[in-house]
């Protein structure tokens, strides 16, 4: 029990001890309120707010301040720390007391709030509305100022920053600034995205700053208004989308096109036309791309394609263009009063089509009209139309032009009385009944009642230049206007047209009408035709000629014309001679009379023509030459005093078979030249003219003359031909060319010669440039003929002969001739060589004879002297050195031994069996062994009896065709020729021989021989030189030269049957190609003298 | 005589089938030029592939040897009809979105709509010849595509030209079939056969 009331003392004391702890504690703390903190909104009240040191519980407060320090303060109690007074002009006493929540007081404090501490700081704004236009990619943001708390007239500046994403990352912020009014106002602020806002979520928040000049205290952005959010489609369940949709964006513009796709799917690739982009990420459902600095896109516009999993694809069409630019000449007139066409070129294409192409409107100011133009887009020139407004001259007008990027205008005043460009002049048409004058008449749609008109009138006729008629005349409402034309000429066709403008103002002419024609009546010739006559030559008839009138003259269409002949006013004679003949002839016996002549129309007769057929005697008529002028005949005459009433040159045209139609020209009788011209004159042609003079009388011929209007050369040469020829001359004559081929004054002849063969491909001789080349020009047209001398006998020569006019010469006639033979001077040519062979033969014989002995001791001794002998020298300067000459080698120089190979030969050893016979080494054996044969030593002999050697078969005796005699007559005699030089020696020697043993071989070589000539060979045993196939045979080239073209001189000479003599000495071995039958004769000479 | 006018009939429709598997020919020729003018001009990529388009008639179809020539002609009457209103409604999307900027295709679809309206008439006078009554037009043409966006409506045009090309396809194979001889039924099927 003790311990129960013990225990509750304790706790009793203990709740006491804690009771009065924490009163001590409130007591004791320094609970005092601080920090306060007065804030305005409104420049009128204020909010202070303040802080309690303690925790602890207490009651409410009395709070206490007075106004501009004046007393008594106003107090109030307030649960809160936060109280609303009004804010003070100066300062205020505050006093805050805190009282316990039993209501006792233990603290109080007072604050003493200056101006200056009073803080600033606006409401915070509140959104009224956040609108997208997501065609434009814009937001629309609306907010209230608030502006009737305060003063009017203070400025506030409203902060806006624009989040995007739902990461909320900012993408712009931007200050608006306004004037408060002392009223709530609405304001509102519109920002473009730079992205579509379907592609991501867009937020907007907002705060402001009120620039109080006047408040002294600290000032302070108001707190951020609530987030206002735009969704985007990736936020929507089922939204999806490229976007912008189909929009209009100017060139060169930055482009943000994002794909929104649906949850679960992703996106492959984006591509801008036909460029993958890079893509930007936005959130799970949607990405971007960015395309920078668009081009224009083509009419179609640029696809942006977005290619989702499961090759989806979404898409939409970017048109990519200019705007507008801004009209170019625009100009606007009216053509008929009723509608004004305004003109104009649009400048640089926007690049849009269709509904998104360029708009023209056109506005009058003065009216207040509008009017909306279609104009074809392709089209370089734009047409509008505006209505003509009544009472309304002058007109202000303003072309507005606009497209989705953009708009612009141009303007124009214009009077329209000064802008008129009527129609086209219809329905012309021409009357009229006179030669000389037609009516016109047209119409004009339109009504140019209050302007005068101007119209020209184009005139043209098929012989003259175009004329304009212009014509003045008050304008009319559609009406048909007329007009005269006088002083035209009689019958002739017209072409009218008709065009007009403003008189007053002139601004264009009209459209050319259509070309009307009109050919205007006949009216009499003016004048009688151009008259003159001919005799016949009997003189019973007279032939009267007449020139048809011009048709200036004619006035129209001559049908007839009316001659008459008159004697002394009496009719002889009349006819009337119909078109187109322009002559008559009249027979008039030997009378004379006065012809008269009328041109006759439909409309009427000429004036009468008249002239005398009466013809003056003339005596000595010369004939005279023209000059030729090119485009006419020049001729010149005397002046005849008695010529009292002119002159009358007169010609005749002469074409082909036709006969000659004669023509004439009259001359004042002042005049004494003329250069006669026509059409009908032919260069050429040879023309003869009559110069007739004319007096009272009649008509008396002066003069002929003959001209051509442009000298021709000739068409052909003379034909000539040669009359005599001798050894040193021609004759030649020619015959005189037609004058119709002369085609001009023939001037003379050109005869060109030269030696030279008749040759088809020759050149002419003037083209030849032969050197030889002479001529003779013949100036003399009398002359026919021509001698040509100092030519050379029998020798061919080509003639030429031309004609040549002052224009030229004619082509040339040739002719070949050959003199004749100098048969003196041939027997002279013959003669002389032969008494000179002759003369030298006796003398060389006599020589011959006298000194035979000598020649035979000298060249052919019974038994040679080896000290005279050349071969022997030879071989001896062969075995001091020359080594070359390997087949002549004597190596050491030793004697051979002589070997005797047929014993039946009859020849005697001699003297040289020393030398080695060059052939031993060089003839080939037929069955090819050589070994036997190249080591003989054969003697040199030549056998007697040959048949027994052809008759051995060589394959029995190979040795039997090495048995032929060799002797080295070439080394023997010129031992001094050089190695180097034996060659071609030795081609000279080999040519002029054939060893006569041989005859096998040869026989095979030369095929061309007949059997019998073979025959004869055989039993002769030689072949003569004279044999021009041995000749051949033995040139270095043929195949026979294979065997003679070794060192074997021993071919330089032949050898006799029957004697061991040469028959050819050595100095004549160089000319051994000369006939052989002389060398014959000479060596026949010589081996038969001592048997003479 | 009725031998006669059965004669008569047969060689009109024979003559009609063969004019019109020419025509047939011809149109599906310009309908490919047509197509690639349309893909280069509208910026395409020409292998894109096109869904369904809705309103278009499909040329594809089950069981096709299994149709009458009745059917085969009502169901290609009922395909250019609808391609009669889809290429007027191409026309007129282009004239509006393109102007006269691009004449070449506008003419070019006016000539392939005027191939369309003539086939289409060619198979009216096919089925006049058979003595079956037109069916109406009603109905035939498709919904209009402005709600779509102008790519969507640029895809839709490609997939009425490619469906129209398969159509003309078919169109040939149908007459063809036609000018086939069958037993009993003029215009009866023949099982055997199919496109």
């Amino acid at each position: 029990m003790w311990k129960n009331s013990s225990l509750r003392c304790l706790l009793a004391l203990a709740i006491l001890c804690l009771r009065s702890l924490i009163y001590s504690q409130e007591i004791g703390s320094l609970g005092h309120p601080q920090n306060l903190k007065c804030v305005t909104h409104n420049l009128r009240k204020m909010i202070c707010t303040w802080d309690v040191s303690s925790k602890g519980r207490h009651g409410q407060t009395d709070f206490c301040y007075t106004t501009n320090d004046l007393p008594p303060p106003v107090c109030f109690k307030t649960k809160e720390k936060r109280v609303e007074i009004p804010v003070p002009e100066s300062s205020s006493m505050v006093t805050i007391t805190t009282n316990s929540i039993s209501g006792t007081a233990f603290a109080t404090k007072e604050f003493e709030i200056h101006k200056e501490d009073i803080w600033f700081v606006p409401l915070t704004p509140r959104i009224l509305s956040l609108t997208p236009d997501f065609s434009t990619s814009t937001l629309n943001l609306k907010w209230s100022d608030n502006g009737s708390v305060f003063p009017y007239g203070l400025g506030a500046f409203w902060q806006i920053q624009i989040l995007r994403k739902a990461a909320m990352e900012k993408v712009t912020q931007v200050t608006y600034y306004s004037k408060l009014t002392h009223e709530d106002i609405i304001l509102s602020w519109n920002w473009t995205s730079d992205m579509p806002l379907e592609c991501t979520s867009h937020y907007v928040k907002i705060r402001c700053y009120i620039n109080v000049t006047q408040f002294v205290g600290p000032k302070d952005w108001s707190d951020w208004s609530p987030v206002e959010e735009v969704p985007g489609k990736d936020t929507e369940p089922n939204g999806s989308g490229v976007f912008p949709q189909d929009t209009v964006v100017a060139v060169g513009s930055d482009v943000t096109i994002c794909c929104v796709h649906e949850e679960g799917q992703q996106i492959k690739r984006m591509t801008y036309g036909p460029e993958i982009y890079p893509m930007i990420h936005l959130s799970s459902r949607s990405s971007a791309i960015r395309v920078l600095n668009a081009s224009a896109s083509n009419t179609s516009g640029t696809n942006v394609v977005c290619i989702l999993s499961g090759d989806e694809m979404d898409g939409t069409v970017l048109f990519v263009g200019y705007a507008p630019d801004i009209p170019q000449n625009l100009s606007c007139e009216t053509s008929n009063f009723l509608n004004i066409k305004c003109t104009w070129k649009p400048g640089r294409p926007s690049g849009l089509y269709g509904k998104r192409r360029t708009k023209y409107s056109l506005f009058e100011r003065i009216s207040g009209r509008n009017v909306s133009c279609e104009v074809n887009e392709m089209n370089r020139e734009r047409v509008c139309g505006f209505p003509v407004l009544a009472d309304q001259k002058t007109y202000d007008f303003i072309l507005g032009v606009s497209n989705p990027i953009g708009q612009t205008e141009s303007s124009l005043v214009v009077d329209l009385t000064q802008r008129v460009h009527p129609k086209t002049p219809e329905k012309l048409t021409v009357s009229g009944n006179s030669s000389t004058s037609v009516r016109l008449h047209w119409f004009i749609n339109g009504s140019f009642a209050e302007i005068r008109l101007l119209c020209q009138i184009e005139i043209r006729s098929g012989h003259s230049e175009r004329k304009l008629h212009n014509i003045s005349m008050p304008g009319g409402k559609f009406s048909t206007y007329t007009a005269q034309l006088n002083a035209l000429r009689p019958y002739t066709k017209y072409h009218f047209r008709v065009r007009c403008s403003a008189a007053d103002h002139f601004w264009r002419w009209s459209d050319w009408s259509m070309v009307e024609e009109h050919t205007t009546l006949e009216a009499p010739p003016t004048r009688g035709p151009d008259i003159w006559r001919e005799r016949s030559p009997s003189g019973k008839s007279l032939k009267i000629f007449w020139k048809p009138l011009s048709l200036s003259e004619a006035n129209g269409k001559i049908v007839s014309h009316e001659v008459s002949c008159y004697v002394l006013e009496t009719p002889l004679e009349y006819k009337e001679v119909t078109e187109p003949s322009n002559s008559t002839e009249i027979k008039l016996g030997k009378n004379d009379c006065v012809i008269s002549v009328v041109a006759k129309n439909h409309a009427g007769s000429s004036p009468p023509s008249r002239i005398t057929s009466v013809e003056l005697p003339s005596d000595n008529v010369k004939t005279d030459r023209a000059v030729a002028m090119g485009n006419g005949i020049y001729i010149s005459w005397n002046s005849y005093p008695n010529m009292t009433c002119g002159y009358i040159v007169k010609w005749c045209h002469s074409s082909g078979s036709e006969p000659c139609s004669v023509d004439w020209q009259k001359f004042p009788s002042n005049t004494t030249d003329a250069v006669i011209k026509s059409a009908l004159f032919r260069p050429g042609v040879r023309y003869n003219f009559s110069l007739y003079g004319c007096q009272s009388s009649g008509y008396q011929l002066l003069k002929n003359i003959t001209g051509y209007m442009k000298e021709l050369p000739p068409k052909r040469a003379p034909n000539f031909t040669v009359e005599e020829t001798s050894s040193d001359s021609i004759l030649v004559k020619w015959e005189d060319i037609p004058i119709e081929d002369c085609q001009g004054f023939l001037e003379g002849y050109r005869l060109s010669f030269a030696k030279g063969e008749k040759d088809a491909l020759k050149p002419r001789l003037s083209e030849s440039g032969n050197p030889e080349l002479k001529v003779k020009n013949i100036t003399d047209l009398t002359k026919k003929s021509l001698k040509i001398l100092d030519l050379q006998g029998k020798t061919s020569y080509q003639l030429d002969l031309q004609a040549y006019t002052a224009g030229g010469l004619s082509p040339p006639n040739s002719l070949y001739v050959v003199t004749k033979e100098d048969s003196v001077g041939l027997i002279i040519a013959i003669l002389i060589p032969v008494a000179v062979v002759v003369l030298l033969g006796v003398v060389a014989s006599v020589f011959c004879y006298r000194k035979r002995e000598w020649i035979k001791e000298t060249f052919y001794p019974e038994i040679p002297n080896p000290e005279n002998s050349k071969a022997l020298q030879f071989q001896k300067n062969i075995c001091e050195g020359n080594k070359t000459l390997k087949t002549l080698e004597m190596n050491p120089c030793t004697p051979n031994s002589v070997e005797v190979v047929e014993t039946r030969s009859a020849a005697p050893k001699i003297e040289d069996t020393e030398m080695m016979s060059p052939a031993a080494d060089t003839t080939v054996p037929e069955d090819g062994s050589d070994s036997e044969t190249e080591n003989h030593v054969v003697v040199s002999y030549c056998p007697p009896i040959i048949e027994e050697e052809i008759s051995n078969p060589p394959t029995d005796e190979p040795v039997g065709s090495s048995q032929v005699v060799y002797i080295d007559i070439q080394s023997m005699y010129q031992p001094q020729i050089k190695p180097e030089e034996e060659p071609e020696i030795d081609l000279v020697t080999t040519a002029g021989y054939k060893p006569q043993m041989q005859l096998p071989i040869s026989a095979l070589k030369i095929e061309s021989r007949s059997l019998a000539e073979e025959e004869l060979d055989k039993t002769a045993g030689y072949r003569p030189q004279a044999n021009t196939n041995t000749w051949n045979m033995d040139t270095p080239d043929s195949p026979g030269s294979v065997e003679s073209n070794n060192e074997n001189a021993s071919f330089g000479s032949p050898c006799s049957i029957n004697s061991r003599q040469f028959l050819l000495p050595p100095k004549d071995d160089e000319d051994s190609p000369k006939p052989s039958n002389i060398g014959w004769s000479f060596t026949h000479f010589f081996q038969n003298k001592p048997n003479d | 005589m009725a031998a006669a006018d059965s004669s008569s009939a047969a060689l009109r429709r024979r003559d009609l089938c063969s004019r019109g598997i020419r025509l047939a020919g011809k149109m599906r020729s310009d309908v490919i030029d047509l197509l690639d003018t349309y893909v280069e001009r509208q910026g395409l990529d020409a292998s894109a592939s096109v869904a369904v388009v809705e309103g278009v008639p499909v040329a594809a179809v089950e069981r096709w040897d299994e149709q009458t020539g009745t059917q085969r002609l009502l169901e290609n009457l009922a395909a250019y009809r609808a391609f009669r209103a889809l290429l007027a409604q191409m026309l007129e999307e282009q004239r509006e979105q393109l102007g006269e900027a691009d004449a070449a295709l506008g003419r070019a679809l006016a000539a392939v709509l005027l191939q369309v309206s003539a086939f289409a008439y060619h198979l009216e006078e096919l089925l006049r010849l058979e003595s079956r009554g037109l069916p109406s037009e009603e109905g035939a043409g498709p919904p209009p595509p402005s709600h779509l966006g102008l790519f969507e409506r640029k895809l839709w045009g490609l997939g009425v030209l490619r469906e129209l090309a398969q159509w003309a396809v078919r169109s040939a194979r149908d007459l063809r079939q036609l000018t086939k001889p069958s037993p009993g039924s003029s215009l009866a099927p023949s099982p055997a056969e199919s496109p």
